[in-house]
């Protein structure tokens, strides 16, 4: 009897082996690749707050050989051409460079660069300080295409590497797609391949605040369904998630998306396909500069922020909201009146948010940015009005006069404690102890 | 004469008839809008209330269809066409959903569940002396203010801020305090030309949230005797 069955369990069996060559059957499971994490110290983005690090800015002789990248304007940094509105305050840094812009008593103002390990040591030590809990390394496409801005942005990343384990600081790579075009997706696969071997970086030994996420590294992609007019596609997108994670789901995603990314209304293309690009990803970010100001904060993100949450939910997809202390842009853009163009209000901007999001039930944050002074968003540590270089007929925006120069970060670090579970906040913003 | 011009019109009538000859909507669907922590259902109004927004699919239109809630917050439509639907709730009490495609089919059970904007606890609607009282505690779900909180009296159970004959109401403006007990009290004497002594009348607490678009919170009606 039991014999019997047997041609009938080879015929089974044959049909099984022949639909496996037959098309359209997926190919057999390739073993997930697993991480050695012991040691690791962020082992998710939940709970966290972290700050965007452009680390783009480049001073005369520090070495990297690009002039005043993204101080300058029309390839001069002097009185009248300048693209930041804030001056950092350099006070405390080791390594500085003279500029051509002068302060009212005439003594010379400074900047720093990034390209400079001490420098960038000094932002992770202020992180530690105030408890924000680490950042993402800007990699912006259009800049590491080139030798130079390769060369760049490297340097920054092995300062970071280093400051971010020195501090226990966590750490990622945000690939900003601004500018980028459809082939360039290859070089971004090939760019990222690389970028792990040179500082072998899923290493738990030697890279232990690699941030992880879902079990895996995480990177992130920034500039997915924006309707600005890019000359790459979701779809290009959705194939460069598919050639990151790879078959062995070697890596975790957080997509920067633009604000309005589930209704797929005023600054998101109209496809269906972001939101099937986005439930491939891990995490998402909204991209909300400039999407709100103090006073229609709560009309904007109110309904927005728990919508978006319980949508990620139910698709299960973290979230992280954008915070930031205020924008100015006037010298970027020649228009003195973009100067404060959503205005910092000594913090309660920024309090705000940290406060809406956290009420509205987000689990983590982005703070754009550590140190973007162009777009006037950074919260390290910046002049403060009255106390700015003169610049011709125009000026330079200071935070307001009253405040400590590092207010921003250690509010952001207030926020951050929240985060952690620290009792006592709520939507009032904290009052500094002197 | 007559007879020619009847004999034309019958024919016309006829002709139009014969023509209209597609099936009739052979399918129902129904359902509740919940409260997705409580699975209680959000009591909605009739009247200028939330709505659900429906296209139906295999028309190049998209034309946009409403079904609207009752009061208990459940809805039911017994004439649409067995079809594939893209359907959401909008403009609600509610924070908004993303809309999701359904098959309906025959009697097709399809619920919703949202973070109702607002919740009205521990309500409490007594007559004393020639008042009622209504008490009650809030809890706001998201960051926006409330806007004003209201007590409706109307000889219908369907009564609501859009279907009342008094009311009484008082503006928040401001973020709630989930412990504080709130009172609203309406002079029934004061409003002796709509609510008559001796008529049983439905008494509802309401407040509402200032998002775009939002409507009224409610507490489930009561009726009273005055």
């Amino acid at each position: 009897m039991r014999l019997f069955l047997i041609p009938f369990l080879l015929l089974t069996l044959g049909c099984a082996a022949s639909n496996d060559d037959g098309p359209g059957t997926p190919p057999a499971p390739v073993e997930e690749v697993k991480y050695d994490t012991t040691g690791v110290l962020f082992k998710s983005y939940k709970g966290l707050v972290m700050a965007g690090y452009q680390g783009w800015f480049t001073a005369e002789g520090d070495g990297a050989g690009r002039g005043w990248h993204h101080y300058q304007k029309n390839g001069r940094f002097e009185p009248g051409f300048a693209s930041i509105d804030f001056w950092p305050d350099v006070t405390d840094y080791s390594k500085t460079y003279n500029t051509a812009f002068k302060y009212a008593n005439g003594e010379a103002a400074k900047v720093y660069s990034p390209y400079d390990e001490e420098s960038v040591d000094l932002h992770f030590k202020w992180m530690k300080e105030h408890d924000i809990d680490g950042v993402y390394m800007q990699r912006f496409v259009s800049e590491v295409k080139g030798e130079s801005g390769k060369k760049h942005f490297n340097k920054v990343l092995a300062n970071a590497l280093k400051a971010s384990k020195k501090y226990g600081r966590a750490i990622s790579i945000m690939y900003d797609l601004s500018g980028s075009v459809s082939a360039d997706m290859d070089f971004i696969v090939k760019d990222w391949e690389e970028l792990q071997k040179l500082f072998n970086l899923f290493d738990n030994k030697q890279n232990p605040t690699y941030l992880r996420h879902n079990d895996r590294p995480l990177v992130a992609i920034w500039g997915v369904g924006f309707n600005d007019g890019r000359k790459y596609t979701i779809a290009d997108i959705q194939k460069l998630v598919e050639k990151i994670k790879g078959p062995t789901r070697k890596a975790s995603i957080l997509l920067g998306v633009p604000y309005f990314w589930r209704t797929l209304g005023n600054d998101t293309e109209n496809s269906q396909l972001l939101h099937t690009v986005i439930k491939s990803a891990d995490v998402i970010m909204p991209w909300a500069v400039g999407r709100y100001n103090a006073a229609s904060y709560t009309q904007v993100a109110g309904t927005q922020l728990p919508a978006d949450i319980t949508w990620c939910k139910t698709n299960n997809i973290d979230y992280a909201p954008l915070v930031f202390p205020g924008f100015s842009w006037g010298n970027l853009k020649n228009d003195k009146s973009l100067y404060n163009q959503i205005p910092r209000a000594k913090g309660a901007f920024l309090w705000q948010q940290i406060a809406g999001a956290k009420m509205s039930g987000a689990e983590a944050l982005y703070v754009a940015m550590f140190d973007e002074v162009d777009e006037g968003t950074a919260i390290f540590k910046t002049k403060k009005e009255g106390e700015t270089p003169l610049n011709a007929d125009g000026k330079f925006v200071g935070i307001e006069a009253d405040l400590a120069t590092d207010y921003y970060l250690w509010l952001t670090g207030q926020g951050a404690k929240w985060f952690h579970g620290a009792g006592g906040y709520n939507a009032s913003k904290p009052e500094r102890k002197p | 004469m007559k007879n020619l011009a009847f004999y034309f019109i019958s024919l016309l009538l006829l002709a139009s008839c014969s023509i209209d000859n597609y099936p009739a909507p052979d399918a129902q669907l129904f359902g509740t809008i919940l409260d997705i922590d409580t699975n209680e259902p959000v009591e909605q109004d009739i009247i200028r209330g939330s709505a659900i927004e429906y296209i139906e699919h295999g028309y190049a239109s998209q034309t946009k269809q409403l079904m609207i809630f009752k009061n208990d917050g459940s809805y039911r439509n017994n004439l649409i066409f067995s079809n594939t639907y893209t359907i959401a709730p909008v403009r609600g009490n509610f924070v908004p959903l993303t809309p999701q495609e359904v098959t309906v089919n025959g009697e097709t059970k399809l619920d919703f569940k949202v973070q109702p904007y607002i919740r009205v606890k521990d309500a409490k609607i007594e007559k004393v002396g020639s008042k009622v009282i209504a008490s009650f505690k809030l809890q706001q779900t998201v960051i926006n203010n409330v806007r004003k909180i209201g007590l409706y009296a109307h000889p219908e159970p369907s009564v609501g801020e859009p279907m009342r004959t008094a009311l009484v109401e008082q503006e928040i403006n401001g973020a709630v305090d989930a412990n504080k007990v709130y009172t609203l009290e309406l002079d029934v004497a004061a409003n002796s030309n709509v609510l008559k002594t001796g008529n049983q009348y439905f008494f509802r607490i309401g407040a509402i949230i200032d998002a775009p678009e939002s409507k009224f919170n409610y507490a489930k009606a009561v009726r009273l005797g005055l």
